[in-house]
């Protein structure tokens, strides 16, 4: 009797912890016996013509490769990088991955091992001369070959024309000074002039790295963001954060601290703000919210220093993964001309791939204007949370959120984040 | 997941089966088995690592750095003692406020009033949903151009109450979470209350009455002294509770303005998977689980001996 | 009657913010944006419930977590009982020990496990498998549950399993045909709080689940809000839809919610 028992009880325990490994299996493991499934993640595709033409690229693929299936993931900025940063370098990494290049966050995965080198694939697809130098030096600033460009944008400032109008501002501003003028009247008309989502702190960032840039010039800028000028020392960084506490307590508007940003965005798209500072993927995000693009301006922000303000982004293949050759295919279709020139017309931006040429017909004015400011500009600074550790980084977002709202004093925001860059160290 | 009952009573009786330990392990290993491994090894593992310096990335190196990241901490960390001090406050706010409201209602409840079951749902209610929910809710109501104080603003015709930055205001923010928190608390230790309440012998209140005991009197001389257990049970479960607050900030303030809202739990997290400083996140909550610890070991040494 | 007039105006406060995110479900766009919080939507508006159902996975969120509830519930709680069943009915030398032991666990914040949650999960290549969430909650859940099937247990007169052992009963017959009956009020209680607490869990889930289709309900929750800040229909939609399941499981068993307070609290 007792032994039936026992034999029921290891019995059911047994079956239990078949069950569960059972389901493990089943929703677990990436490939089975029909084929390879590669799984890719990505920021969330918001735009329904681009999403379209990446499906149909996709579908592309497939076809071309029987037995191979792209899994896509999708998520909104902030859980992308959360993601990555707790998948990387784990059985429950993508196979292929996008990501923004700078150090802080596409060097960090690829110092951490989170990145296989592409070179062979470089070799054997004869990719280096499919892109520009501009996209090539980001896939090889960390000494090998990470990733295959994805693209590469610049942000600037938008500004709604008839508000700019209404304040008798008649010429985008060219220097700082002519943007504090033509805040200052738009702030007598009535209007806020700019406005930022203040919860996840990056998109204000981009006004703050924007005076960085403004007062202390291009060399200072790369020094301080690669922490070999000290920020308690310069001059120009009280400066900029003297700037940019002005501009949170005259120009931006009031409730920044408590609205995320495509909640701050519904301001400018209703007229009830004049600025941003957006990128060069915006006039989509005017199309989707159902804003004429034509009622928007946009100029670099007037720093002085001929830089564009953006970023390089690369899709990354996972140093974990199964699937190098499969996945190598599908960054070659991904980044092919027929793809590009199809990805391209959707979204009207401009293509990594050198022999894509830019459909000018199908993007607005504010796309046109986007292609002068590529041209135009000489170099690049990055966002800062692409600059900075991410260590650094929450620690910027601190220090510039309180500077905002008047917690910290802008001479002390400068020495405070030296000292957390010297105890890191 | 879990709460801390109160011990129990309990008579020794000798039995009779022996080698009684190998009978018991059968039925002991799954969940010493499971506790070990889920909680134990974790918890130990979360000591040690607080001692290295670690990304977090697999393969990355562990370097040994002995009280380093409890020194940066302690002497150079702003956010911890943000968080700490937070923490502390929202522990002393859990205590002081929810516990009375709670005690009201029960007492209110108690009573055969029309309704009763009816009241008391509503009360209980938030205390089953998900945390997470709630945040979300109460995101919506603090909403500064659409939300309750907009609303109260139009319907009352106070401009003051207009726009106000209840979770963008370092000042104001944390308190206006703890609403939210307060909110969904005050049900769950009203259903304890309630619970106590039950076991007051009514003649005890009957012979107070007789003596010419005022309803007051009464209860500050009858009922609260028999609901002491409750109390002590509530003041526990709110502690173990209230300090390990994560899910309400992380979904409404996400430790911000400025991680002016930031409290240990969520910047030991923050600090290992946002900032990929496993060790110093680990120390974090090493130091969560230390105030934990003071404060619920002499509490479980002193009912254990108090029931022997 | 002044009793009934303060607790009824309490009780519209708690109603008061539930009926918000009501309110707010059913009014279109314009109608949020252009109305204050506290009037009516002008017609009902549904569209925001099925916009949140098809952009948001909530159905196949709400199938993991119902597939981690099922299988962790039950499992969790035979692990829990038989635990308990050995420290109060069998016991042996260090049992009050293993017991203190046990019960430390109830308070230790699950924050300080996560890091190495994580790396468990990693090495036994449960991330991202919402089964990879049922260990972890067995184990977090286990002292509160054996504490208070313990005290279920003990109060269960010793006279019974004398009797049964004298029939030869084994200690797993005792267990299963005895003792566990007699505990039933108990063992539903601890199956609904533990459901509730089981769909409701977010620290963990949060650190183990990263793809999507894995998420559970509350990461839905959160991952929705995030994605889709500005549609404040939607997102209150979404919300209310989460809390259906844990409503239904609460009116259809109040009683039992009742009667684990009462195990906690009065006989302690």
């Amino acid at each position: 009797m007792r032994a039936r028992r026992k034999t029921l009880i290891s019995g059911a325990a047994a079956a239990a912890l078949l069950t569960v490994s059972l389901a493990a299996c089943g929703s677990g493991g990436g490939s089975d016996d029909s084929g390879t499934t590669l799984t890719y993640w990505r920021l969330s595709e918001t735009n329904e013509a681009t999403g379209a033409a990446f499906a149909e690229v996709l579908e592309q693929f497939e076809a071309d490769n029987p037995g191979v299936t792209i899994q896509v993931e999708e998520r909104s900025t902030d859980g992308h990088k959360e993601a990555l940063r707790t998948a990387l370098g784990t059985s429950g990494a993508p196979d292929i991955y996008w990501s923004w290049a700078g150090p802080g966050i596409g060097g960090d995965f690829v110092n951490n091992g989170g990145s296989l080198d592409l070179a062979e694939y470089y070799e054997e697809y004869g990719w280096a001369s499919r892109f520009n130098d501009v996209s090539m030096s980001s896939i090889t600033q960390y000494g090998g070959y990470d990733g295959i460009p994805s693209g590469y944008s610049g942000a600037g400032i938008y500004y709604n024309k008839q508000l700019f109008a209404d304040a008798g501002i008649t010429e985008t501003p060219e220097t700082y000074e002519e943007l504090l003028a033509a805040a200052d009247a738009l702030k007598a008309s009535g209007t806020d002039a700019i406005e930022f989502g203040g919860t996840v702190n990056w998109h204000l960032m981009r006004l703050l790295d924007n005076l960085l840039e403004t007062e202390c010039g291009a060399d200072t800028f790369d020094a301080l963001v690669r922490t070999e000028a000290s920020w308690a020392d310069e001059s120009c960084v009280e400066t900029a954060f003297s700037e940019f506490s002005t501009w949170s307590q005259d120009y931006l508007i009031a409730d920044w601290a408590s609205l995320d940003d495509a909640q701050a965005n519904q301001l400018l798209f209703s007229g009830q703000a004049a600025m941003v500072i957006e990128g060069s993927w915006f006039p989509q995000v005017l199309v989707n919210n159902n804003v004429d693009p034509d009622d928007f301006g946009v100029f670099r922000f007037p720093t002085g220093t001929d830089r564009l303000y953006g970023d390089t982004s690369n899709n990354y293949v996972s140093a974990t993964t199964e699937h190098p050759d499969e996945a190598a295919a599908f960054l070659d279709h991904l980044t092919s001309t027929d793809s590009q020139t199809t990805l391209s017309q959707a979204s009207g931006s401009r293509s990594v791939n050198v022999e894509v040429p830019l459909d000018t017909e199908g993007g607005t004015a504010l796309d046109a204007t986007w292609g002068e400011i590529f041209e135009s500009s000489e170099g690049l600074y990055a966002f800062n949370d692409q600059n900075l550790t991410l260590a650094q980084t929450t620690e910027y977002f601190r220090i510039l959120n309180a500077v905002a709202s008047g917690d910290i004093a802008a001479a002390d925001a400068g020495p405070q984040f030296q000292s957390f860059i010297d105890q890191q160290s | 997941m879990s709460s801390v009952p109160a011990m129990h009573t309990v008579q020794t009786r000798p039995r009779r089966r022996a080698p009684r330990l190998r009978a018991a392990l059968p039925f002991l290993a799954p969940a010493l088995l499971a506790y070990v491994a889920f909680v134990v090894f974790p918890m130990a593992e979360s000591i040690r690592l607080s001692f290295f310096e670690w990304s977090g990335f697999v393969g990355a190196e562990q370097t040994f750095v002995g009280l380093a990241n409890y020194v940066r901490l302690f002497t150079q960390d702003a956010v911890f003692w943000t968080a700490f001090g937070n923490s502390v406050i929202w522990v002393a706010l859990s205590l002081v406020i929810p516990m009375p409201i709670s005690l009201t209602l029960a007492v209110a409840l108690d009573r055969r009033l029309p309704g009763r079951a009816l009241f008391r749902t509503v009360f209980y209610v938030p205390g089953v949903l998900a945390a997470i929910a709630v945040a979300n809710m109460w995101r919506w109501i603090y909403n500064p151009r659409y939300g309750v104080s907009e609303g109260l603003a139009q319907a009352l015709g106070l401009e003051r109450l207009q726009g106000i930055q209840w979770l963008g205001n370092a000042d104001i923010a944390l308190f206006a979470v703890f609403v939210a928190f307060v909110w969904q608390a005050v049900g769950t230790n009203m259903v304890l209350f309630l619970a106590g309440l039950q076991a007051v012998p009514p003649e005890l209140s009957e012979a107070a009455e007789l003596d010419g005991a005022g309803a007051w009197q009464r209860f500050w001389n009858v009922t609260l002294p028999s609901l002491r257990p409750t109390m002590v049970v509530v003041v526990v479960l709110t502690f173990i509770g209230s300090i390990k607050v994560f899910d309400l900030i992380v979904g409404m303030t996400g430790g911000g303005p400025a991680q002016q809202t930031q409290v240990l739990a969520l910047w030991s997290y923050q600090q290992s998977f946002t900032n990929h400083q496993y060790g110093v996140g680990n120390a974090v909550a090493v130091v969560l689980l230390v105030l934990t610890a003071a404060v619920v070991v002499p509490y479980m040494f002193w009912t254990a001996r108090r029931e022997r | 009657m002044l009793w009934w007039v303060g607790i009824f105006i309490a009780a519209l406060l708690w109603v008061l913010p539930l009926g918000f995110v009501v309110i707010t479900s059913l009014k279109d766009e314009a109608d949020i944006l252009g109305t204050s919080l506290f009037s009516l939507p002008s017609v009902p508006d549904w569209g925001n419930y099925l916009e949140a159902l098809e952009t948001g996975g909530l159905m196949r969120s709400a199938g993991n977590s119902l597939l981690v509830s099922m299988i962790k519930v039950p499992l969790g709680l035979l692990v829990s009982a038989s635990a308990a069943f050995a420290l109060a009915r069998i016991r042996f030398q260090y049992s009050g020990v293993v017991l203190a032991v046990i019960a430390f666990g109830a308070m230790v914040p699950v924050q300080v496990a996560l890091a190495p949650l994580f790396q468990i999960m990693l090495a036994t290549d449960l991330l991202n498998n919402p089964l990879g969430l049922i260990l972890p909650y067995i184990g977090f859940g286990l002292p509160y549950q054996v504490f208070i099937l313990y005290g279920f247990f003990r109060q269960i007169p010793a006279e019974l399993d004398e009797s049964a052992v004298m029939d030869g009963a084994s200690n797993a017959r005792l267990f299963f045909q005895i003792i566990l009956p007699l505990a039933r009020p108990a063992l539903a209680a601890l199956f609904i709080l533990d459901f509730v607490a089981t769909w409701n869990e977010f620290g963990i889930a949060l650190v183990v689940l990263q793809q999507q289709e894995s998420w559970t309900v509350p990461l839905a929750v959160q991952g929705f809000q995030s994605q889709f800040t500005t549609s404040y229909g939607p997102i209150n939609a979404f919300t209310l839809m989460s809390i259906v399941p844990v409503l239904i499981v609460y009116l259809m068993f109040q009683r039992y919610f009742i009667r684990g307070a009462f195990a906690g609290a009065v006989k302690g």
